[in-house]
């Protein structure tokens, strides 16, 4: 009878902290806090799953609740602020002296503070090369968000990006001001296609 | 526990559902009204004095299985779930630039 008791005790005392923990959640406006919240609704879950006859599930609970989830959110949150610009132009458009500051590289970084976002810079060889097929290509095929190149004829640099994206028609804007700077976009094939 | 309890977990779960203003904050809201509804069906399985259904002597005592089994689908459906939400929300960031409901449809091409 004794054990009984104890067992009623733990269960109000997670049942409160439960409410109070779903509380928090629902007026906490920080996303990271929000993910170490979550982490703390799981395990008192799941020790009530267990003071309801339930361990299985309650494994279950802390192993994918707990562990999986929180790591998915984490991800998630870091790569949403992810701008990735792939350099098919290969000259100092954007490295000149071994450091980022030339021309386009100021634009995108101004263009990439403006909405909060984290520049990354991609000058892989397999796709950068031009045997890797023409821009468009790449654009369909890899998730890269913008892609730097330069026409020789006319003698500008394009910056190419997918049509769908809004972020495309700011950086237009931002771009005017420069003479050798065209912004392109490609229309993307739609469903049934 | 009181199906009540669980009955308010699913309140509070829709609560932040419906007056979220990030998106992904909507998403963890989705996983507060699944647990809540995890502990109510475990809730009408259990009773007073039943056994844990891993192999015991007394088999006529322990508490019914079947709940359970359906329950861990739920959770791991609910990840997967959860992770295609959230790989929906960064695409829709990197289309408009922001993941606040308000200034995503404050957007004229959304209408």
């Amino acid at each position: 009878m004794n054990d009984l008791m104890w067992i009623d005790i733990i269960a109000y005392v997670l049942q409160f902290m439960l409410i109070a923990i779903a509380v928090v959640v629902v007026l906490q406006k920080n996303n990271s806090t929000i993910v170490l919240l979550v982490v703390a609704f799981s395990l008192v879950v799941s020790g009530l799953y267990v003071i309801n006859h339930a361990p299985d599930v309650a494994i279950a609970e802390v192993a994918i609740g707990a562990a999986i989830i929180p790591l998915i959110y984490v991800i998630s949150i870091s790569r949403q602020r992810e701008f990735i610009v792939l350099d098919r132009a290969m000259d100092d458009f954007i490295i000149s002296n071994n450091d980022f500051t030339g021309i386009g590289y100021v634009l995108l970084k101004r263009f990439t503070d403006y909405y909060h976002l984290e520049l990354n810079i991609c000058n892989d060889p397999g796709l950068c090369s031009w045997e890797a097929g023409p821009d468009k290509v790449i654009c369909e095929k890899t998730n890269v968000d913008l892609i730097v190149s330069r026409d020789e004829e006319k003698g500008v640099y394009q910056l190419k990006g997918k049509e769908s994206s809004l972020l495309m028609t700011k950086l237009a804007q931002m771009a005017e001001d420069y003479d050798d700077i065209e912004v392109h976009t490609f229309t993307e094939r739609g469903f049934g296609e | 526990m009181n199906p009540v309890l669980t009955f308010i977990v699913v309140l509070i779960g829709l609560y932040g559902l419906a007056t979220s203003k990030n998106i992904i904050k909507s998403v963890f809201c989705v996983t507060i009204i699944e647990s809540g509804v995890i502990l109510l069906f475990l809730n009408f399985a259990n009773y007073e004095g039943g056994a844990i259904p891993i192999v015991s002597e007394d088999v006529a005592a322990i508490v019914d299985p079947l709940p359970h089994a359906l329950m861990i689908t739920t959770i791991v459906i609910g990840s997967a779930v959860t992770a295609l939400a959230l790989i929906i929300c960064i695409k829709v960031f990197h289309h408009y630039g922001s993941t606040e409901w308000a200034q995503i449809l404050r957007r004229e091409d959304v209408k």
